[in-house]
């Protein structure tokens, strides 16, 4: 319950939405799919604005690639026959370890991007693919990748007047291979450790990885120790091998209700040598 | 604020308070098999569907619906005439304490309205989100294929 909300927009354009952002300020909350504001009870809240009808809602095949639109649900991003197939399926895969269907079917591509938890699924598939996410605000429009977009918060990152409005995947060229892989308690409990690879050239020899952790700290990171141990390397089960403890070795974290920081640091190692053997496995 | 939605098939003016949640409002203005459950997200006894999708009324606030269409338990069937989903559950004995039925049964028609000859597979990924702390989910899941079943011959 936010007890002073008063009044919610519906605005029908990105230039309605950045108008009402700019002379509400502070006091104004951006609803997506809703799924944490709901839960809020802050009183500085005095007014809503529902972002879901201004279009940005659809899955755009552009160029080799896609342009998803911040209203995306990520339960249409699950469902994709296209993003199944794209980079290991990778990020139909983490939209789908989101908590339930009902949670996937309201929770949206640019809510879920802005409003990262540690346990928040799909930011590590945008680390390993490098997405860059379309920002526009009053002052105009621009991108950020990945890497910057979750250097710090990406609350942070955008203006008060700014809305995430897409995100942009390139499929990489040449021959590539991507996997996801979440590890929780149950089918919908929150991720103990999530991890996205993508790797690019062939088994004899990885011309470049990325690798990325979530559910280990405040935002999703990548292991770069780990991705330079591939580079050129042929990818052999002692090459993985060397990757996972070393990206065990570059992970902070700590326990909390659900695991203790040990069993954390074991299962990263374990989990990122999985998810590499899996990519590796569909290289040729 | 003035909250205009179609519920069932009607359309709906509400007074409501834009911050309160969708559960709250549903069980004032009297749908009562929107169950209030964990009021968190987890348990899906509040489940209903929204523009014919399953979503959570618990996590949703009431301002969020302006506009939009709601089906709840109440708009499937009555005590005198069941949807053949809720016959289903009865001549399978899916129902013990009752209290996760209405959202089983809104998810389950999510899905049958999407896929009307659903494997098991299916039907336990539609159901991913209700809990049931009684039936150890087995005779839902049959009660979800016999429905399908006699709906879709």
């Amino acid at each position: 319950m936010l007890p002073n909300a008063k009044t919610c927009f519906y605005p029908r354009s990105p230039a309605e939405a950045f108008r009402i952002l700019k002379e509400s300020g502070p006091r104004l909350l951006i609803l997506a799919g809703g799924t944490t504001a709901a839960l809020s009870n802050d009183p500085k809240i005095e007014a809503l604005m529902d972002i879901t009808r201004l279009g940005h809602d659809t899955i755009e095949p552009i160029g080799t690639g896609f342009r998803l639109g911040c209203n995306v649900r990520l339960q249409d991003l699950a469902e994709s026959a296209a993003l199944q197939e794209f980079c290991g399926g990778m990020v139909a895969q983490a939209a789908g370890a989101v908590g339930s269907r009902p949670i996937r079917n309201a929770a949206t591509v640019g809510g879920n991007a802005v409003q990262v938890f540690r346990w928040s699924d799909p930011p590590v598939a945008w680390l390993a693919l490098n997405a860059r996410f379309e920002i526009e605000g009053p002052a105009g429009a621009r991108s950020l990748g990945a890497d910057e977009f979750y250097a710090r918060h990406p609350r942070q990152a955008l203006d008060a007047a700014e809305l995430v409005l897409g995100v942009r995947l390139e499929r990489p060229e040449g021959p590539h291979a991507g996997a996801f892989s979440k590890l929780a308690r149950t089918a919908f409990d929150l991720a103990i450790v999530d991890v996205a690879v993508l790797l690019l050239g062939s088994r004899e020899s990885c011309q470049g990885a990325r690798i990325a952790i979530g559910a280990t700290r405040t935002l999703p990171w990548r292991a770069a120790r780990a991705e330079e141990r591939l580079r050129g390397q042929p990818l052999t089960a002692e090459a993985l091998a060397d990757a996972a403890r070393l990206a065990r070795e570059d992970t902070q974290t700590a326990g909390d209700a659900r695991t203790s920081a040990e069993y954390r640091l074991q299962m990263v190692e374990v989990m990122v040598r999985r998810t590499l053997q899996q990519a590796a496995d569909r290289l040729r | 604020m003035q909250i205009h939605v179609e519920v069932n098939g009607k359309r709906l003016t509400w007074e409501a308070h834009p911050g309160e949640s969708l559960l709250s409002v549903l069980r004032r203005e009297g749908f009562l098999s929107v169950k209030r459950g964990c009021e968190e997200g987890d348990c899906g006894a509040c489940t209903i569907l929204l523009d014919g999708r399953s979503a959570r009324a618990c996590l949703l606030l009431s301002a969020q619906v302006e506009g939009r269409r709601i089906t709840t338990l109440e708009g499937l069937g009555n005590a005198d005439r069941l949807h053949p989903l809720q016959q289903a559950f009865v001549d399978s004995g899916a129902v013990q304490c009752g209290f996760c039925t209405p959202g089983m049964v809104l998810s389950a028609k999510a899905l049958l309205d999407r896929v009307p000859r659903p494997d098991e597979e299916q039907v336990r990924e539609a159901l991913d989100g209700n809990l049931c702390r009684c039936t150890g989910y087995k005779k839902i899941i049959e009660a979800v294929l016999l429905a399908a079943q006699r709906m879709n011959p």
